[in-house]
């Protein structure tokens, strides 16, 4: 990526935005594919079976799970380390909203890359990626998954949420002080709705809560 | 009478580059209008610690001694600030006084900040206009570009959006705030717009803009208000636009 021809290395500069870029697609994007699948446990058990199943044998699966899934997953953590060690946190000495959020932002990244790594273990290769609502509620039935689900969901949406209003900056979208208030306005608005999102489906297999289940029951 | 009022003050020390640094504390004379410059002076006319030990006058780095020079900046209660608009009497006791930590220490309060000047170079953030022969005058700037151009060229160099920059550390060479709203500043200035293209080659070199992670201490700790946040973001957009178009399209 020399633009013009001058010795100037920008191997960094080209890893640091495939960083940022792999953050919202493919893998934010995923995420919301993830979490509206999975929103077929608040419907019922054999609805989620159905969709599971509908997922678990499209066509190329493994490869595109490697090129859409692990891999971008793999480089987005795996570089985010490099950078949370890069990054020396202040936030004691200067406590100020975005310094806290350029804090939590390292930490739910990492929280979310160990419980993504244990979540795809335990979901797709103990299962031979064939994973039912009944494997899920097993896990869930256990306080300590369900709590590691918790801490998992709740980093996990933070860090996309968070780094949606990242990338409208870092990629100057969002340049002036009231574009960048706006587009912080978007990315709560993005964590918080995953967060939602995310407990609700954990919280509805744990205790049976299926809110949407009405439309699949007989006409009286 | 009114017992006469102290200021105590706690000042970490340092001999030499290569030397370990100390604490001494001082108990001076309470002055109206006090400022942290006047405190340090007031300690030079008398280098007598609080335990009645004599020491050596404090070094410290200052020049205008009204926040346009931005020579004196250091830690003032664990803030980077100029210590010639830190007055005393805003300020908690003991005050605590450190030499910035983001800069190699000359002596005491007083750092080597030329690290920022290489990277004005660096970066190209300058209007190259030395030649062989007279260039003629500059086109015209707009009242509007002026504007917005004036804000950016108040930076004095001072050294503390570095110093309060999470990114700027020893495992990181990125060049902070005050650099990249330089190069905003020359890409904005007509003639200066004529070597853009190369001023966006550097900053997307090593310790570039990139390095840069959003957490916005930057715009919080500058003394001249200047729109920091704003300008890496510009320098940015330029930076990415280049990146892709100018792989796309030559």
């Amino acid at each position: 990526m020399t633009a013009s021809g001058t010795s100037t290395s920008h191997r960094e500069y080209f890893w640091r935005k495939l960083h940022s870029f792999t953050g919202i697609f493919p893998i934010g994007a995923f995420l919301a594919e993830h979490f509206w699948s999975n929103s077929y446990a608040l419907v019922s058990v054999e609805k989620y079976n159905e969709v599971s199943r509908g997922l678990q044998t499209i066509p190329w699966r493994v490869p595109l799970e490697a090129l859409l899934i692990w891999l971008p997953i793999l480089f987005h953590g795996g570089y985010g380390v490099y950078l949370w060690w890069k990054g020396k946190s202040n936030v004691l000495d200067y406590p100020w909203m975005a310094n806290w959020m350029y804090t939590l932002q390292r930490w739910t990244g990492l929280v979310a890359f160990v419980f993504i790594g244990w979540h795809v273990y335990t979901e797709r290769f103990l299962t031979q990626g064939k994973s039912t609502y009944a494997d899920v509620e097993r896990a869930l039935s256990d306080p300590l998954y369900f709590w590691l689900y918790i801490v998992g969901i709740v980093a996990t949406s933070f860090h996309l949420g968070n780094g949606i209003w990242n990338f409208l900056c870092k990629w100057g979208i969002a340049t002036s002080a009231r574009a960048q208030r706006g587009a912080a306005w978007f990315g709560a608005l993005v964590g918080v709705t995953f967060t939602a999102v995310g407990l609700a489906i954990v919280l509805g297999v744990r205790f049976d809560w299926k809110p949407f289940e009405f439309y699949t029951l007989p006409r009286q | 009478m009114a017992e006469k009022k102290t200021v105590l003050v706690r000042i970490k020390r340092q001999l030499a580059p290569d030397q370990k640094p100390y604490w001494e504390e001082f108990e001076l004379t309470w002055r109206p209008f006090m400022n942290v410059i006047i405190l340090l002076r007031d300690i030079a006319e008398r280098p007598v610690t609080r335990e009645g030990k004599v020491t050596t006058p404090v070094a410290f780095d200052a020049n205008c001694l009204e926040e346009v020079c931005g020579a004196c900046a250091m830690r003032i209660n664990g803030k980077a600030r100029q210590a010639c608009s830190a007055l005393v009497d805003q300020l908690e006791q003991p005050i605590r006084l450190e030499p910035l930590t983001k800069f190699p220490v000359v002596r005491d309060l007083f750092v080597d900040r030329s690290r920022m000047f290489e990277n004005l170079k660096r970066m190209k953030a300058w209007v190259p206009i030395d030649g062989t022969y007279h260039l003629g005058e500059g086109p015209r700037i707009a009242p509007e570009v002026q504007q917005r151009a004036y804000p950016l060229s108040r930076c004095i160099t001072c050294g503390n959006c570095l110093e309060v920059c999470p990114q700027v550390n020893e495992r990181s060479d990125f060049v902070g705030a005050a650099i990249i709203n330089q190069v905003r500043l020359f890409n904005l200035h007509p003639t200066g717009a004529m070597h853009k293209r190369e001023r966006l080659d550097a900053v997307m070199g090593p310790g570039g803009v990139h390095d840069c992670a959003n957490a916005q201490n930057c715009v919080k700790a500058c003394p001249k208000g200047i729109p920091l946040v704003e300008s890496i973001s510009e320098v940015n957009r330029d930076a990415i636009r280049q990146a892709i178009f100018g792989w796309l399209f030559g």
